[in-house]
């Protein structure tokens, strides 16, 4: 893909805002992505938007209410639910859109209103003849986090892994963190700190796992050739990707409860599948990004997709950070925003703080954050029961 | 009061997926085996999922009783509702992923057992337990592991 550019970005900032109901803070990132792009909301043809779990009947038709609240064009409107990999997932669609030639401008946008704490468990209105294992996780006291501590232990057993590589995570993302204003937490985290966290799931410490949030992002696409009447420094999306699991994958995925992994086939597939289409679709490989947003929902996700998507050797990623390799600064910058970690997970809205940290890398604006000579990004934004996004940008 | 009022109501987290239902004793798994292609599945289900079969001649079969720990975690804080336990009664409670000799991981909480007393590669046997009394005051009956 070479001929889409991203001419307006808007972020709603991340935080609890009891006061404001997700349409607002919708619409306040949509505004915010039209200034930027110098339109107004009748030059939008097509409209993707994330559809929300949270939100009830209402959430599951997101856009068409946030059509309603900007004032209703007649425009083709989606909406789409890939679990925490919305967001990336509906900028790819409208990527998309936007190639094959559908429509000129398209608005990619989500929102979203999470619970505190652990996420609530959302019962199925008709049950399977068989209880789903969605169902029955939560009955049996397994909650999201779990399943990563599972993972985390074992890859901690095999490569030597330890308590203080895992607080380290939280010690890199909240330095970047630290420095952005567009991030909910700014503080800096000290490794002790962390350590002294209560723990959640053995080997999962508070810190070491991303908060939930309220947070909402707009993206405007446009036509490659197009976008130069509407901004001096459009950045292009060359590489987008979506996955879904391989058959005999080995992870032990959100929410399953039994499963049979087969030789050879990597962990968290629908990452490697995601990271390779986007690579492929951009002519690239690993070698070719100046910085990566991960998905830190946790300090295992952190290593493990820098591994999975082709950054680093499986087992190797935490002596990168060891090294300082994934700082500003070092070879391979991780998360300049300061991640989920810094922000918390806004589900369906994530993918988009994650481009909009891009899309400002990329055009020289991060102070700073600044991670200097910023040519390429890339994202991968993961969603449970096996949904990725991975988008590559360029200037 | 009456003996039929004081009987303990119960229910199975669900249907055909261990046996026995009585709890309190050690059990097995029932998971879907295909015939053609050799692969398990649980929860059980009315097809074989793998891409690669095109027969997909499934039957229920209970899984062998014991397993080895592949993974393992604890549940330190309670775990949120559905759940139902008392924040102050919650002791940390291991939870493992084992290996089944049949090739198929099984997920669920240890019975009686520590964070510390877990490891990887330890055998661990399926018992049925009643997991809490649920909201509307039925014992719910599912699967856990023991140390061997």
């Amino acid at each position: 893909m070479d001929d889409i550019a991203i001419i307006g970005v808007g972020l709603h900032p991340w935080g609890k805002f009891p006061e404001k109901f997700w349409t607002n803070m919708a619409s306040d990132a949509i505004y915010m992505a039209l200034k930027d792009a110098g339109i107004t909301w009748k030059d939008i043809q097509i409209v993707v938007s994330g559809s929300q779990n949270w939100g009830g009947r209402k959430g599951i038709y997101a856009g068409s209410y946030i059509d309603e609240v900007m004032g209703y064009t007649g425009v083709p409107t989606m909406n789409i639910n890939n679990a925490c990999a919305t967001g990336g997932t509906c900028i790819a669609v409208a990527a998309a859109m936007v190639a094959s030639g559908q429509a000129d401008i398209v608005l990619a946008v989500a929102a979203d209103k999470s619970a505190k704490g652990f996420f609530p468990f959302l019962p199925p209105y008709h049950e399977e003849p068989v209880p789903a294992d969605d169902t029955m996780r939560w009955l049996m006291g397994l909650p999201n986090p779990v399943y990563w501590a599972l993972e985390c232990r074992k890859k901690m057993e095999k490569y030597g892994i330890t308590d203080d590589h895992l607080a380290m995570v939280k010690v890199a993302t909240s330095k970047h963190g630290a420095i952005n204003p567009a991030a909910r937490y700014k503080k800096e985290f000290t490794r002790e700190e962390v350590l002294a966290s209560p723990m959640v799931c053995n080997p999962l410490r508070l810190f070491e796992i991303c908060a939930t949030s309220d947070g909402a992002g707009a993206v405007i696409l446009c036509n490659a050739k197009k976008a130069k009447q509407f901004t001096s420094k459009p950045v292009h999306i060359v590489g987008s990707g979506l996955g879904s699991p391989l058959y005999g994958d080995p992870t032990t995925r959100i929410p399953v409860l039994g499963f049979e992994p087969k030789e050879g086939m990597p962990i968290i597939s629908e990452s490697w599948v995601a990271a390779r289409s986007a690579f492929k679709d951009a002519g690239m490989g690993p070698e070719d990004i100046d910085f990566v947003e991960v998905p830190d929902n946790s300090s295992w996700h952190y290593f493990q997709y820098l591994e999975t998507m082709g950054f680093f050797e499986e087992g190797t990623a935490h002596l990168a950070l060891e090294r300082g390799e994934t700082m500003i600064g070092g070879k391979l910058p991780v998360c300049p925003s300061g991640g989920f970690s810094s922000f918390g997970e806004a589900t369906m809205a994530q993918g988009f703080a994650q481009v909009y940290e891009m899309v400002l890398q990329l055009r020289g604006e991060c102070g700073q954050r600044q991670v200097q000579g910023a040519k390429v990004g890339m994202s991968e934004v993961y969603g449970m029961a096996g949904n990725n996004a991975a988008l590559i940008l360029k200037n | 009061m009456t003996e039929a009022q004081t009987e303990q109501k119960r229910v199975l987290l669900g249907e055909g997926l261990f046996t026995p239902t009585e709890p309190g004793v050690d059990g097995q798994i029932i998971a879907t085996h295909c015939k053609s292609c050799g692969d398990y599945f649980f929860p059980r289900s009315f097809t074989c999922h793998n891409p690669e079969c095109d027969e997909k001649d499934v039957e229920d079969v209970a899984l062998s009783p014991t397993g080895i720990v592949d993974t393992y975690s604890d549940m330190s804080y309670p775990p949120p509702p559905p759940y139902v336990v008392k924040k102050e009664d919650w002791v940390p409670t291991p939870v493992v992923s084992v290996k089944m000799p049949e090739g198929i991981h099984i997920i669920g909480m240890m019975d009686e057992c520590k964070p510390e007393e877990v490891s990887i590669g330890m055998e661990v046997q399926t018992v049925i337990r009643v997991l809490y009394t649920n909201k509307s005051g039925e014992e719910l009956v599912g699967w856990k592991f023991r140390k061997v």
